[in-house]
């Protein structure tokens, strides 16, 4: 495989990582918190994260 | 108290978000999973993979179906391909329209439904597109996949900083790196959409093309409208289809453009500069492109009727004419086919040794008098072998 192919390959691996990473900090923040406003928030904005882990969007 | 109230607050909140999640993660599921069955004409030769010219493309979302109508009689090689903007419909019902009935009687033509296959399998973010459009036949519904203009974020990703063309290093917007009309000739070693226009280009040389032709559709807002852009090899043959269509046969004028020559990664340009092909570029007048249009769903998509983009042609701001009429999905596919059909018989007279002559395509009076359905066929009603996916 090129070079080229390879390091993309890299990119998208690390970008899905980093959806993970950010997954998992929103996850434990909203476990963690005692505001109600925060909770929802977090709930809503670990949406996308979910969907591009499971490649739906 | 005050733990068991968040915690109630926090598992209805999940339960919510989980069901949301799952409804619109099978939406999006289903959306990128359908698949379109295609029931091809009884004359067809071959139904290869684009990958059968370069494996650059092999087990990629644009590894799509070609679909090759060899008559066996010395003569012309045209490829004729939608889909490249999976937004605009009119181009991949016209390619759906040629496969299904084509007939060549001398020389070859080549369809690809499907070129930037990726980008069908996305909508736009941001802007309620609907997930399929559907057209009524005789024999039931007929659906498509309804896209985007760029390749699917899921396929290709993340994009760069800077997209610079291969091989006219030109800098483009970093969003067009999968825009697969803004990567020709293509490259072997890039993204998705390079490596896809890559082995498009093999096919082109493999084949021995004499002309490609790149179905689209444009906004009203758009200046270059209803015409053809051609490759300085193909502007006699151009300008004589614009004449001929103009005159004899559409209501609308079709114009002809010369390509520019200082603007890269565009099919009418890089396919002439790089391949023995001279290429072509057709567009129409699709108002659900435009960005002053009202309720965006599959009513405006078919139709091509909205109140504001009429307003706007009111006020002289468009460069299409539009009326109460619209532009309905029949009369933009019948443009296109239309289009391709007589490129082919220009052709025929100014380049005799590129001759291709073809039969069962209706003409633009038969596709606007009786619809498209009959045109399509039910793929429950033939052979298995006879029906291929995109």
């Amino acid at each position: 495989m090129d070079i080229l192919i390879i390091v993309n390959t890299i990119f998208t691996i690390l970008t899905y990582a980093t959806a993970l990473f950010f997954l998992v900090a929103i996850v434990r923040a909203f476990f963690k918190t005692k505001n109600v406003q925060n909770a929802l928030v977090y709930c809503i904005i670990m949406v996308p994260f979910v969907l591009r882990l499971l490649r739906l969007k | 108290m005050r733990n068991l109230n968040i915690n109630t607050v926090k598992a209805i909140a999940v339960i919510i978000v989980a069901f949301c999640i799952g409804v619109s993660g099978y939406l999006f599921w289903e959306h990128r999973n359908f698949k379109e069955p295609i029931v091809v004409s009884e004359y067809i030769t071959e139904v290869k993979k684009l990958s059968d010219y370069s494996d650059v493309v092999k087990g990629t979302a644009n590894d799509s179906n070609v679909y090759i109508f060899d008559s066996g009689v010395e003569g012309g090689c045209m490829l004729i391909w939608g889909g490249t903007h999976a937004e605009e419909p009119a181009g991949v019902m016209a390619a759906n329209l040629l496969v299904e009935n084509l007939k060549v009687t001398q020389g070859k033509v080549i369809v690809i439904t499907r070129e930037n296959n990726s980008g069908s399998t996305v909508s736009r973010v941001g802007e309620a597109y609907p997930r399929f459009y559907n057209y009524q036949t005789p024999w039931g519904t007929k659906t498509w996949r309804f896209g985007d203009r760029h390749a699917n974020p899921l396929d290709s990703w993340p994009d760069p900083e800077v997209y610079i063309h291969y091989p006219s290093g030109q800098t483009l917007a970093n969003v067009d790196i999968r825009n697969t009309n803004r990567n020709w000739p293509g490259k072997a070693n890039g993204l998705l959409t390079e490596r896809t226009n890559y082995a498009v280009t093999q096919l082109i040389k493999a084949e021995g093309v004499d002309m490609t032709l790149d179905f689209h559709e444009a906004e009203l807002e758009y200046t270059v409208e209803n015409t053809i852009v051609v490759h300085e090899k193909g502007q006699a043959v151009a300008a004589m289809v614009s004449m001929m269509l103009t005159s004899q046969t559409f209501d609308v004028p079709i114009g002809m453009e010369f390509s520019p020559t200082a603007l890269h990664g565009l099919s009418h340009r890089e396919v002439g500069d790089h391949t023995d092909a001279a290429s072509y570029l057709v567009e129409v007048a699709e108002p659900m492109l435009d960005r002053i249009r009202g309720i965006t769903d599959e009513e405006l998509l078919m139709s091509g009727k909205d109140v504001f983009v009429i307003k706007a042609g009111e006020h002289g701001l468009l460069y299409a004419p539009i009326d109460e009429n619209g532009w309905p999905i029949d009369k933009r596919v019948a443009r296109h086919v239309a289009t391709a059909t007589s490129i082919m018989e220009v052709n025929n007279t100014v380049n005799p040794n590129q001759t291709i002559l073809i039969e069962n395509i209706p003409s633009y009076e038969e596709m606007m008098n009786n619809g498209l359905g009959i045109y399509f066929h039910n793929p429950l009603g033939v052979s298995a072998d006879r029906v291929y996916y995109d």
